[in-house]
Parts: C-alpha cells; structure tokens; sequence
C-alpha cells in the first residue's frame, strides 16, 4: 500500500468513526433540546389561555392543539406531560404529539386544559443528520484526494524517482546513485545515508572484484608452471612408479586449480558480477546439456526420463544457468550407480531432478555446504555454487531424499 | 609456422617455447606490452599467444593493434582469468581462441593445429601417418585410402592424438579435450575408453596399425614405436 494511500485510509477511518460518535450524540442533545423547547412554548400557551379565561370567560379550542374543558372536580394533583398518537386528517397519517395536561381553578371553575404540539419528527432529525455526515465525509475524501494527487507531484515525486535510481542501481556499470535533493529535511536525511551506504558497499564491491581476479591470476600462473614442467617430465623414460607420481601430481595441480576457479567462481556469485538481463527458458538449457551428458549416461548404463510440460522461463545469466543444470547432472551422475536412473521434470515452475544413488548421511541442511563431499571424488562445491546461483536468481532449491535423491528449484514464493 | 608468445611470467613463457621449438614452430618471446608491441610492428607471425594481463598494458590493446595491421595472424588468448567479460571482448575483438590457465601444452597444440587449420596455413587438410588420413575439412578419416565410419568424439579423439604423436597423454587431458570443462566429470573418466576401444577396432578392421600404447594403465602415446 502507498504511504499516502495508508495515510488518507487511516484518517478517513478516523474521520469515520468520529462523525458516527458526534452525530449520535448530536442526534441525542437535539432531541432534548427540541423536546425542551416545545414543553416550554406549551407552558406559554397555557399562561396565555388562562389569561384569556381569567379576562373573556372564553374556552377556546382548536383541536387537537387546545383543549379546554370546564369540569367538576380536580382529578389530578399537578400537569402531567406525556406523548400521543392523533391521526391528522388532513395528510392522513398518524403523528406523535407532546401533549400537556392541567387542571386549573379559574374564579372558582375548574378547568381542564390540554395542549399538544406536534413532536419534531426523530426520523427527518436523523435523515438530516445523516445527509450532513455524508456530506462532510464526501468533501473530506474529495479534498484528501486532490491534496494528495499534488502531494505526489510536488512532494513525492522527487522521492519515488530516488526510489526508482535505488532499484534500477547495479554495482557492476561503476556509476554513481546521484540521489535528487528535495527541501524536505527527513527525505534528505535519508538520501544522505544511503550514499554514505552506496559508497560503502561499492568500495566492497570493487575491492573484493579485485581481489578475486588477482587471487585467481597470481594462483593459477605458478600452478601453469608446475603443470607445464610437470606435463614435460611425463615425457620422459620413466619406470611405473615414478610415471604413477607424475600423474598423480599432475591431477592433484589440476584438482588445485579447479577448486581455486570454483572458490572464486562462488565469490562472483556471491558479489553479483554476472549480467543477468535476458530471460531464458530453463528447458532449453536441460535440453542442451543433456546431449553433453550424453557419454557420462551411455558408460554408466543410466537410464534418463525427461518430462517438460511447460517451461521455466526465468531471467538469468546464460552461464550461470548452464552451470546450475550442468552441477545438478554432474551431481546426478557422480553419485549414482551403473544401470540407474535419472528423471528430469519440469511442471508450474518447477524443476526437479531425481537419481538413484547409495543412501548417504548427507541431510538437506548440510547436503548445500562448501566441502560436503559425501563420498566423491569432486571437490565438494558444486553444490554450494548450485545454491549460491539459485539463492541469487530468487530460486529455492531443496534436497529430498525418498526411494530417490530428488533436486528441487523453484520460484520463492 | 612462426608463432610470437607474448607471456610477462618469464618461466611459463620459456616453457611453453621450449615445447613449441621441439614441435618445429619458429618462436619468437616477448615478456612486456611494449617488446611486443616492437616485434608486432616490424615482423609478421602465423600465430600470436597472447597473454592479456601483462604489467604494462592491457593484451586486449595488443589485440587491436594485431586485428589491424595482422589480419592474417591467428590468436590464441591464454589469461589466468576466467572472466568471461574477458574472454568475450578478446573473441569479440577478433581471438581466434581463448585458453584458460592453467592449460597443458597438449592442448596448446591442438588449439594452435586448430587455428593454423582454420586460417589454411599449412596449405593442406590431410593429416597423414602412416596409413592414416585424418581429413580435416571433411571430418573423415581414411585407413588405406578407405575411408571409414567415425563418430564426432572418435573423429575429435584421433586427430588429438596425431597432432601431438610420440607425446605421453594422460586420461584426464583426452577426457578434458573431448569435454566441456564446465563440467564436473569427478572421477568418471570411463566413456574414453568406449571412444578409444572404438577407434582401435575400426582400424585394425580396416587393415591398419593400431599405433594407441597404453603406459602404465594411466597414459596414452600415440606412436610407431
């Protein structure tokens, strides 16, 4: 919800509630003060008629407004008011009238004196009322809309473009955030601590950039000398023994390097250096590495079940969507046996990959850890650069283990 | 063939130049930008290795200069980074390859044959030895002057060996030529002994020598010998 939307919300809510209570009460003192009012102009009338008596002898009677009888004796001891219901011929309906009842003693007559006025009818008081409410709550809402439509303009305006600078913001294009200043003290406040934040973070950024690329360079050339003198040795007249050594020396410089261009790989990963601006359709990417798995499942005997049936278009690096799918095989295959089973499926979002493997004590939580080998021979990151890529692209990804070991990604929800 | 070696680690550069000597390419070194910056502007080279971080200048710069005034020049790209801006910018400024330290001199080989065949400097597809034509335009190999069936990987397997002939190669270099190298093949090395069973029998079928040595259980030589 917009803040101002939050805002004009709450307040016609309150505004809402304190006209219902005002009104009622409105309503009640109203009634009181109307009621007080009509007893009043009937306590007048009856001083006016019993001067008329007192000086003319005169009874006048208007019905149903005055009464006026002459009677014997006095039977009640003092006025009494009360409410009644008349039929009024004239608009034929039945209307509640203030009625007051007197007796008096005029020159030794007794009177009886009864006058009515026609109550304030409660219904048209509420009617009025209500009409007003509705009319305060309508020009309350018309005027908080306007107010609000040229608070965007003028006052938030300058906010959702820094809003819009912030989200579209890439480390990677090495540009600057260039917040817009606006005279407002709060909004300014926070724009300066998000450059100072910015800043922060891309001096990070740039430096960790660095040092992987430094890291890789200044590892990966002596570890070409070694494995170029090494490669050269291997040429050589060489007994089964020390022909074994340089192999194995040779697999463990290689094993050396890999594991340094995965660490860093996961780095990068992690530092959100790679470009992800196209969306590619993830059953096209399993497709493609299928056919280059294909040598790995024929020497195996595995047999490979695919099932698409929508597809996954999700928005992310070309090359790191080749290395999720190519781990997840490569994983498939690593710890399956021969003559097994991989399935691949792809429905609402969602992919998963099952084989068949040796019960392992890996468990979902540490199956995703740098290192966790289980019992290959990799080196324990293909997993975590799995993860590392999903956690990145807005993926989850979970690890089930049933009859099959199951690999499941799909959209955070 | 003359092939400049642009590389600032002085000790990988002699390396590399050592083999390369031995396997009868004319070198020439350069250790820094500027040398060979000096050398590019007064010889002409078939092939160019070029090392983009170099301490004083950016080998991509070098890369320029090259695609302007030695179009005929072949480029291999050899960086310590895997970056892929890098490797991107080098093709697209006109690299012919991009080689990913640290790399075996096998394999070096093989990209060089490769870029020397694409550019037709050797002025010939077919690779001979012995009774064995590799024909590199067509794919095809012929034993005997027949020609037989091979695969893509049989094909690929062969002519890796024939270039680098009398060369010891290791399971592991044929199983990361044949293979993406973004894949983690752990241990399962296996499928090349399918492709190499394969080949050995289809020239042997076709009256040919089966020249595959296998040294000590790890190792492969392609060799008359």
């Amino acid at each position: 919800m917009k803040f101002l939307t939050k805002i004009n919300r709450n307040y016609f809510i309150l505004l809402a509630v304190i006209l219902t209570v005002v009104s009622t009460g409105g309503y009640f003192i109203l009634q009181s003060i109307i009621l007080n009012n009509t007893k009043d102009s009937l306590l007048e009338k009856e001083i006016l008629i019993i001067k008329q008596i007192t000086e003319t002898g005169e009874t006048p009677n208007i019905y149903p407004i005055v009464e006026v009888k002459k009677i014997n004796c006095k039977t009640i001891d003092k006025p009494i008011f009360n409410e009644k219901n008349i039929k009024n011929e004239v608009e034929d309906e039945i209307e509640t009238f203030i009625e007051y009842s007197n007796q008096v003693k005029i020159k030794d007559v007794y009177y009886s004196i009864t006058l009515r006025q026609s109550e304030f009818e409660s219904e048209d008081l509420l009617a009025i009322i209500a009409l007003t409410l509705f009319i305060l709550l309508l020009s309350a809402f018309g005027i908080s809309f306007f107010v609000t439509k040229r608070m965007n303009k003028t006052v938030w305006s300058g906010f959702e473009q820094n809003l819009q600078k912030i989200e579209n913001f890439n480390f990677s294009e090495n540009k600057n955030l260039n917040l817009l200043t606006s005279d407002i003290d709060e909004f300014d406040r926070l724009n300066r601590v998000i450059d100072r934040l910015t800043e922060k973070l891309k001096t990070d950024y740039l430096s960790l950039k660095e040092f992987t690329e430094n890291a890789s360079h200044e590892i990966q050339t002596p570890l070409s000398i070694v494995l170029l003198n090494l490669e050269e040795v291997l040429q050589q007249e060489l007994n089964a023994e020390t022909f074994k050594k340089v192999v194995s020396s040779i697999n463990a410089i290689k094993r050396l390097s890999t594991l340094n261009q995965h660490l860093i790989l996961l780095t990068k990963i992690e530092n959100r250096q790679f470009e992800t601006d196209k969306v590619l359709i993830l059953n096209d990417i399993v497709k493609r590495k299928l056919e280059e798995f294909t040598p790995l499942f024929e020497t195996k005997k595995l047999k490979v079940e695919l099932n698409f049936e929508q597809d996954f278009a999700l928005k992310i690096n070309e090359q790191l969507a080749e290395l999720l799918i190519g781990n997840l095989l490569s994983n498939a295959v690593n710890h399956n046996f021969t003559d097994g089973y991989i399935s691949i499926s792809i429905h609402e979002k969602e992919l998963k990959i099952c084989n068949t493997g040796e019960t392992n004590s890996l468990t979902d939580e540490n199956v995703f850890n740098r290192f966790a080998k289980g019992n290959s021979k990799s080196n324990g990151l293909g997993l975590a650069i799995v993860k590392n890529i999903c956690e990145t692209h807005n993926l989850e990804i979970h690890y089930v283990k049933n009859e099959h070991h199951c690999f499941i990604i799909h959209l955070k929800k | 063939m003359k092939i400049l070696i642009i590389e600032d680690e002085i000790e990988l550069l002699i390396a590399i130049s050592n083999y390369l000597v031995r396997e009868n390419y004319i070198c020439e070194l350069a250790e820094s930008f500027n040398k060979a910056d000096e050398k590019l502007s007064i010889y002409e080279y078939d092939v160019i290795l070029l090392d983009i971080t170099l301490p004083d200048g950016n080998g991509l710069e070098l890369l320029k200069t090259i695609k302007k005034y030695h179009i005929k020049s072949g480029v291999i790209i050899i960086s310590a980074k895997n970056s892929l801006d890098d490797k991107i910018s080098g093709l697209d400024l006109g690299a012919d390859d991009y080689m990913t330290k640290p790399f075996q001199l096998s394999e070096l080989n093989s990209r060089i044959k490769a870029v020397l065949r694409r550019r037709q400097f050797d002025g010939t597809n077919i690779l001979n030895f012995n009774e064995i034509a590799v024909n590199t335009d067509s794919k095809s190999v012929a034993v005997n002057g027949i020609e037989i069936t091979i695969t893509k990987k049989e094909y690929d397997l062969l002519l890796f060996f024939i270039i680098n002939k009398n060369r010891v190669l290791t399971k592991e270099a044929i199983a990361e030529h044949l293979w993406n190298d973004n894949i983690d093949l752990a241990d399962n090395f296996d499928f090349i002994y399918t492709h190499l069973n394969n080949i050995r029998k289809k020239i042997k079928r076709a009256g040919g020598t089966d020249y595959i040595k296998t040294i000590y259980g790890m190792g492969y030589k392609f060799t008359e010998k």
